[in-house]
């Protein structure tokens, strides 16, 4: 990866590739407790996209979600969701369930990464933005409330074809540039584009209530 | 729910050292001693009203950002070097 567009944030869609590929090997190893995230090709099998699917993000008012245990039907075997983090907590209403799809798709135009996502309820039934917007934690409600831009829009999936929810891009570089910039990075370890991703998610996960276990961080 | 419970006490401090990047401006008084059982979230909105500012990008040892809901003493423990734990803040973020 050039040195150049290290400095602006962005990076090319071969290194999203790397850099992919590399996050699927970390979390998934780091984080085998929770569900894996996948690499699926599109319909042309030439681009690709990260996957998380079926996942359970879990909020009360007061706390921030965690990803908990996959929804029925996709994964052999299930944890009880108390097992798997102390601070989770469920809802204990079965027909108030929330699942989300979490997609990573890499944006030609602003040579960044994007999360796509989309949240449905136990019959598989889509849910609206102000639906979605309850599971949110505080912080991210806020942000939302607050900023000038509003910054999920709505469109269609790249290669779907239906409507998803998107965090927009256009601020992507410039935190990215902080997270990955030149001088304290090739001073110590140069952190590589592998590691990209991790930084990336480490924000954007914010925005759904989704928490990086420290473990993957400890390698930036 | 914290995995152990602390007596009132013995809550461990934990220093935090806020330091201004880019265009963002730098505070007079930069350290500070907060509870370690305090989330990250009351560090970002210290600096939020401090610097009167709603967005602020918060990040960590210059490589990623913390959940606002992680405990302060966990990251220090996890991030923290010399004693303190090193939070670097910016403006001018599209959102954040």
């Amino acid at each position: 990866m050039g040195a150049k567009e290290e400095a602006q944030g962005t990076l090319s869609s071969t290194d999203f590739g790397v850099a992919a590929s590399a996050f699927i090997l970390n979390w998934n190893t780091i984080c085998s407790s929770f569900p894996p995230w996948t690499w699926v090709l599109s319909r042309h099998q030439v681009e690709g996209y990260l996957s998380l699917e079926n996942i359970l993000l879990s909020s009360t008012q007061e706390e921030y979600g965690e990803l908990s245990c996959p929804g029925p039907g996709k994964h052999p075997h299930q944890e009880d969701p108390i097992d798997v983090d102390d601070a989770t907590l469920v809802r204990t209403n079965p027909c108030n369930v929330h699942y989300y799809d979490l997609h990573i798709i890499y944006c030609n135009s602003y040579r960044v990464p994007v999360l796509y996502f989309r949240a449905y309820d136990s019959d598989g039934e889509s849910l609206e933005f102000d639906e979605i917007e309850k599971d949110l934690p505080a912080y991210s409600k806020k942000a939302l409330s607050d900023s000038k831009w509003t910054f999920i829009t709505q469109e269609e999936h790249p290669y779907l074809n239906r409507p998803w929810y998107k965090l927009h891009p256009c601020g992507t570089s410039e935190w990215m540039k902080l997270l990955f910039h030149a001088d304290d990075a090739l001073a110590k370890t140069g952190v590589a584009i592998e590691l990209y991703l991790v930084a990336w998610l480490s924000v954007v996960g914010h925005v759904v209530g989704l928490r990086i276990p420290f473990e993957m961080m400890k390698q930036l | 729910m914290a995995a152990e419970s602390q007596s009132p006490s013995s809550v461990k401090k934990v220093v935090v050292h806020l330091r201004a990047t880019g265009d963002a401006p730098i505070l007079k008084q930069a350290k500070f001693k907060i509870p370690g059982t305090d989330k990250f979230a009351k560090v970002i909105d210290f600096l939020r009203r401090q610097l009167h500012r709603e967005t602020l990008f918060v990040y960590v040892n210059s490589a990623f950002s913390p959940n606002p809901d992680e405990l302060v003493i966990d990251l220090y423990n996890n991030f923290g070097f010399d004693g303190k734990l090193v939070v670097n803040y910016a403006c001018s973020m599209a959102w954040g």
